[in-house]
């Protein structure tokens, strides 16, 4: 009979089951045995420089596959720096499987190293979490884990696996990898509710469809397709939903960026909202006061919260739309989009001004427009760091799924998780451009993993958008403490390029608006993993420090 | 002349209200924004300035401003100005007769900021 080690066990169970290709990781001895069935199964481990990004590769790796990422981390430290990236994907209901170390069993108690009472802290934060304590068991564990992060709504789950069961060795028989299958567990609203539903959207004259992750871990392209298309109805497409349909659909109105849409929400009269919470970045719902509000999603505690449901669905939301389809009438808005169009512009006209015209010092903006000039929409986009993000969502635009993203802009509101997310990004499509734009402030949390990106060849093109300091939170100090108040906002001219040089990437820096395009060419002929390093107006503030700023001065 | 005299009324009701109603001295009184409201020749311009709770005005296109509304001429602007409701806005700037510049978001501020007297 041949034998298995525990730590082999996962390696087969990931291979062989869930068909899992990459595992995001920094070794530890506790999880040595696992780390060499990665090897002997033929598993590409992405070995990065802390846990934190191993965490949020992953988080992203589900992002840009729709399969969960799987990420790998040691006891104790490990646990710990990879908190950070569970708790990103807890808030943003992220499939993320975390396979982590812990002290022997047969060590309990003892001030065995790097003994923690992991479960207990990140149960909060996690869908599942368990302790396997039986080889025999890995793979029923290893399933639950699986089915947790994926089925209903989606989220993190956590799996400690001790030493004792990882080194052990049983019969290879005796605890066979058996592939499960994935139930999709049809929720169905009721009859009334759906034709309730298609009667407000008949009648509407002034409807948009605000898409969220829902749309993207639903992955139900065709079925939004069908529906907008049918209906008429313009929609606005964020987060991970960003993409499922193209940003240059005729319907989409997302070039708009973050002006364009809070510019024409509150004269809406009929908001349909799938797959998309009404939280901080939708100000509660605040945006839109006076319109009918049908609210589609997979959790149904999300349909009320915050702003009550004229009509609520639960449900995935590819099966609720394709079940709305037969209901609702062929409409054109075309009026309605046209407008809403036209409104946001004349709302947008410094920024368009700006993004037309060479600066000096470099506009973000017209940064922003420079890159889209050389990349344009068949490339990936990430931004990171404050007032960046918002430069990034209102001018990078991709006919990908998940093509532009600003993960920091989400419920943890994380810096750092760029390079991260543009690194996952480009080994999923390593044939297309993934350029991330980075604060550098934001820069400085993950710019070591420069040198995963190295080692791997992920030639990811990363653009400091810097302006010497913690940008949102000066403008913001500024704002309310005035000029010569602000306090651990600063952070000098930096060769941040010189930095990934020395890394084994290519670096150029960028001062003159004519050099922008040029640096950015020589950077993607490199090959390499790039940092085009751009000094921009540190004196610009953008719209979302402003809003930030509000929301706290009326406290 | 309507618009001017329209723009001259406004800044007393806002300057009338920064002392006297509760909630719109709480929503301004942390804000510092420079609100320009003219007619796309200039002809009509007054500037809002509300400084921590202080409210001041000045005549005149050159002022520096967070945004400016800018009206095509002095009847729209008199017309929708009066209006007070969002679908107005929306429809002018969708129509060309309003255009926003510097940061929108200023304009919202100031259009919630209307919503406390
Ligand atoms: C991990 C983390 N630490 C601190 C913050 C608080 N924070 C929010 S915005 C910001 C400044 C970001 O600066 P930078 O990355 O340079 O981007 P910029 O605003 O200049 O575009 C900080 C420190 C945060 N959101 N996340």
């Amino acid at each position: 009979m041949t034998k298995i080690s525990g730590g082999h066990l996962v390696a087969k169970y990931l291979k062989e089951a869930e068909q899992v290709t990459h595992v995001f990781t920094i070794s530890g001895g506790h999880i040595e045995s696992i780390l060499d069935g990665l090897t002997e199964y033929g598993l590409k481990t992405i070995d990065v420089r802390h846990e934190q990004a191993a965490a949020m590769m992953a988080h992203a790796w589900s992002v840009y596959t729709n399969t969960p990422g799987v990420c790998l981390v040691t006891a104790g430290p490990g646990f710990t720096n990879a908190l950070t990236g569970i708790v990103n994907a807890h808030l943003e209901n992220v499939p993320l499987v975390v396979l982590c170390g812990r002290h022997p069993i047969r060590d309990d108690l003892k001030g065995a190293l790097q003994e923690m009472n992991q479960i207990d802290m990140v149960k909060p934060v996690t869908k599942w979490c368990a302790t396997c304590y039986d080889t025999r068991r890995i793979p029923e564990y290893l399933a639950i884990a699986f089915r947790q992060a994926t089925m209903g709504r989606p989220g993190p789950v956590f799996l400690e696996l001790p030493p004792d069961i990882l080194f052990a060795e049983i019969d290879g028989g005796s605890s066979p990898v058996v592939p499960r299958r994935r139930h999709k567990t049809a929720t169905r609203p009721i009859q009334a509710d759906l034709e309730a539903a298609a009667r407000i959207i008949n009648a509407a004259q002034k409807p948009v469809l605000l898409g969220g992750t829902g749309i993207g871990l639903s992955d139900c392209g065709p079925a939004l397709k069908a529906f907008v298309e049918k209906t008429g109805i313009p929609f606005a497409l964020i987060n991970y939903g960003r993409g499922v349909l193209p940003d240059d659909h005729p319907l989409s109105l997302s070039e708009g960026g973050f002006t364009g849409i809070t510019s024409g929400l509150p004269v809406a009269d009929v908001i349909v909202a799938v797959g998309i919470r009404f939280n901080w970045v939708l100000q509660s719902g605040q945006l839109f006061p006076n319109a009918k509000v049908i609210r589609i999603d997979i959790d149904p505690h999300e349909l009320d919260r915050n702003q009550t449901a004229t009509v609520g669905l639960e449900g995935d939301a590819g099966t609720v739309l394709d079940l709305l389809l037969p209901l609702v009438d062929k409409r054109d808005h075309g009026q309605w989009v046209e407008s809403f169009r036209r409104a946001y512009t004349a709302f947008m006209t410094t920024e368009l001004e700006k993004r037309r015209t060479p600066s000096d010092p470099i506009h973000p903006s017209r940064l922003v427009a420079q890159i889209m000039e050389v990349f344009g929409t068949d490339a990936y986009y990430v931004a990171d760091g404050g007032d960046t993000t918002y430069y990034g969502l209102s001018g990078f635009s991709s006919v990908h799924r998940a093509g532009v993203q600003i993960p920091a802009g989400g419920l943890l509101g994380c810096l750092g998780t760029g390079i991260p997310f543009a690194l996952a990004a480009k080994l999923a499509h390593p044939d297309k451009p993934v350029i991330v734009l980075n604060g550098d402030g934001s820069f400085g949390f993950n710019s070591m993993e420069f040198d995963t990106a190295v080692r791997h060849n992920i030639p990811i093109i990363c653009v400091v958008n810097n302006d010497c300091a913690w940008g949102m939170i000066k403008h913001s100090q500024e704002i309310s403490l005035g000029h010569d108040r602000c306090t651990c906002a600063d952070l000098g001219m930096r060769h941040y390029e010189k930095m990934v040089e020395g890394l084994g990437g290519y670096g150029e820096i960028v001062t003159k608006d004519e050099e922008i395009i040029p640096a950015l060419k020589r950077a993607a002929a490199s090959g390499k993993p790039a940092c085009v390093n751009v000094v921009t107006d540190p004196t610009v503030t953008s719209q979302a420090t402003i809003l930030f700023y509000q929301s706290f001065s009326e406290l | 002349m309507r618009l001017k005299v329209l723009l001259f009324g406004l800044y007393w009701l806002l300057w009338f209200s920064s002392k006297t109603n509760a909630s719109f001295k709480k929503f301004i009184r942390k804000s510092k924004v420079r609100l320009m409201i003219r007619t796309a020749d200039g002809q009509f311009a007054r500037l809002f300035v509300f400084d921590q709770g202080k409210i001041t005005t000045a005549v005149g296109p050159h002022h520096a401003f967070d945004a400016a509304l800018v009206w095509k001429d002095a009847k729209t602007a008199f017309s929708v100005m009066l209006k007070q409701n969002m679908e107005a806005f929306f429809y002018a700037a969708a129509d060309g007769k309003l255009k926003i510049e510097g940061m929108p978001v200023y304009a919202q501020w100031f259009d919630a900021a209307m919503k406390h007297i």
